[in-house]
């Protein structure tokens, strides 16, 4: 698979603040990236440097040689609250955009017509902006980023500030693109990025601290272990003082990490059975996504 | 470039339609234009009739020459009207910075001149608009109520007036570029307003200034403009009005990582 974009030790300085830190990694074409990191992880500065809005203080970034024309043509870019001329309808802002990303004037109406449709603004075309919702102008910010079809779609948390269903739409919509093109989208919800990302980049105070693919990163980091629920949270209390193995206790939920395949589950129904506790259930398992969340951006710290 | 102006134009010219700026700028100009003869010649009635006087009172009122009066509009236009272009338009380019919308336009291809120049054509046109419509309202009137003025040294007071109002606009169009739109204000109205205050106080000690060229407007009006100097302050003001523009392109460009995303 061809790389449509490397960054190279990519550097942004404020004063003596390093927002972002030598950030080197590629993103290969028509795959879907996610930028991973609690608030103030350079997330948003290193978007805006790819964007063109901040200009980096260090560091290359190098598009795919094929690309000969201006690289803010080829770049769609949602920011994470989208702003609309509030005197605008969604067809005249979004047509506004295809011009301006270099689509023909004489198809940029139809082209921005078909955009909202596809994001679900259809019937609102003819709306100001200043009447939409949050989720509209959700949808009419990824309406101005893709009508122009773009290469590359630079994403800053786009369903964080949605509900569950227009976060799950918007997601829908994201999968549809990813088929065509290269997405880089920050999000600090892992179950977002499992959806729908081949590679992810772990950040925290600007620095890299993990990359790869989700399977690989929960290899890494989730390690097995058994969830033991309890009638009560003292039962799980008791379980944990009397535990053979290290363990740790979540209100009425006892944990036993597994070590190299230890202990076996017959050993733990074996202890469990000679406590005489009252349990309800007992599950082999492993971390949670915001368990590995946590796990990543805190290592070292 | 080209195709990003038209664009940017409409998009501009769009804003000031539908926020009534099209409509609410020239009728300022315009009452200022239409009132100013009308009260200078109905004054004595008025008084009469709404001034609550004592019976027998007198009051000398001196005799108007039409180019008196147009100049007395100026006047006006060169405080309220210069306060409503610079505190009408100081968030041209800062306020779509601060509030998040121009972040749409910076990730486009555009070019910044074109930018600039949709900006500054909008402002031209609604502010240099504004003013004609008033002064050749209040021409009429001004014909009609206190008699004709030539209109060789209209055309010509016209035409150094509108000097003026592209300084201005330069101005203001420069410091919203630069700054944010509470400093644009200030500096706009400081440099507008006060140096002009400043100029009319100690300005007898110069004669080419950018802020002379109001009163030099109506020394042509007069036919008694002193050529040399005039000709003089009219290069330096295109000469600064130049500079503004490109620096306001500059800033646009530099401040671009202000912009709230």
């Amino acid at each position: 698979m061809k790389t449509l974009l490397h960054m190279q030790d990519l550097t942004k300085e404020y004063g003596k603040e390093k927002a972002v830190d030598s950030l080197t990694f590629s993103l290969l074409k028509n795959t879907s990236t996610a930028l991973i990191g609690p608030n103030g992880a350079g997330k948003t500065t290193t978007l805006s440097m790819l964007a063109g809005l901040l200009k980096q203080s260090a560091g290359t970034i190098v598009f795919d040689g094929e690309i000969t024309e201006d690289i803010q043509k080829v770049i769609g870019f949602l920011p994470q609250y989208p702003k609309f001329y509030s005197w605008l309808t969604a067809l005249e802002f979004t047509e506004m955009a295809a011009k301006l990303s270099g689509v023909d004037a004489k198809i940029a109406k139809q082209e921005a017509e078909k955009t909202l449709e596809f994001v679900g603004l259809g019937d609102a075309k003819n709306k100001k902006t200043g009447t939409f919702s949050g989720g509209m102008k959700q949808r009419l910010g990824l309406a101005q980023a893709i009508v122009h079809k773009p290469s590359l779609l630079l994403l800053d948390e786009p369903v964080s500030a949605l509900d569950p269903i227009g976060r799950r739409e918007i997601m829908n919509l994201l999968k549809e693109l990813q088929t065509t093109t290269t997405i880089l989208y920050s999000t600090h919800i892992l179950n977002d990025a499992e959806e729908m990302t081949d590679q992810l980049v772990f950040l925290r105070k600007g620095k890299l601290v993990e990359q790869g693919s989700m399977q690989e990163v929960r290899e890494k980091y989730a390690n097995p272990m058994y969830k033991i629920y309890f009638i009560s949270t003292e039962e799980a209390a008791k379980f944990v003082e009397i535990s053979p193995w290290p363990a740790r206790q979540e209100d009425s939920i006892a944990f036993i990490h597994i070590e190299e395949e230890k202990p076996v589950m017959n050993e733990v129904l074996h202890v469990l059975a000679e406590s005489h506790l009252s349990l309800l259930k007992v599950e082999r398992a492993t971390a949670s996504l915001e368990e590995i969340f946590l796990q990543v951006v805190n290592n070292g710290e | 470039m080209v195709s990003n102006f038209s664009i940017l134009f409409q998009k501009e010219w769009r804003e000031n339609v539908r926020n009534f700026k099209i409509l609410w700028i020239p009728l300022v100009f315009l009452l200022f234009g239409i009132t100013e003869p009308l009260t200078n010649y109905y004054l004595p009635q008025i008084l009469n009739a709404v001034g609550n006087m004592p019976e027998g009172t007198v009051f000398p009122f001196p005799e108007f020459t039409p180019e008196q009066i147009v100049m007395s509009t100026v006047s006006q236009y060169q405080f309220i009207g210069m306060l409503v272009i610079t505190l009408g338009f100081a968030g041209i380019i800062s306020r779509e910075r601060k509030n998040g919308t121009a972040t749409f336009l910076y990730v486009r291809p555009i070019s910044y001149t074109s930018y600039v120049y949709s900006k500054l054509s909008i402002m031209c046109i609604l502010v240099v608009g504004s003013v004609i419509l008033g002064l050749l309202a209040n021409l009429y009137y001004t014909n009609v109520l206190f008699g004709a003025v030539d209109v060789g040294a209209f055309v010509g007071f016209l035409g150094t007036y509108i000097v003026w109002l592209l300084f201005v606009v330069s101005i203001v169009l420069f410091t919203s570029a630069a700054f944010s739109t509470a400093i644009a204000s200030i500096i706009s109205l400081a440099l507008v307003l006060f140096v002009q205050f400043i100029d009319a106080l100690l300005g007898a000690y110069w004669t080419i200034s950018p802020w002379k060229i109001p009163m030099y407007a109506g020394y042509v009006l007069n036919g008694s403009v002193d050529k040399k100097p005039f000709i003089w302050s009219l290069i330096i003001t295109l000469l600064a009005i130049v500079l503004l523009i490109f620096g306001a392109v500059y800033f646009a460009k530099r401040n671009i990582s202000k912009t709230k995303i």
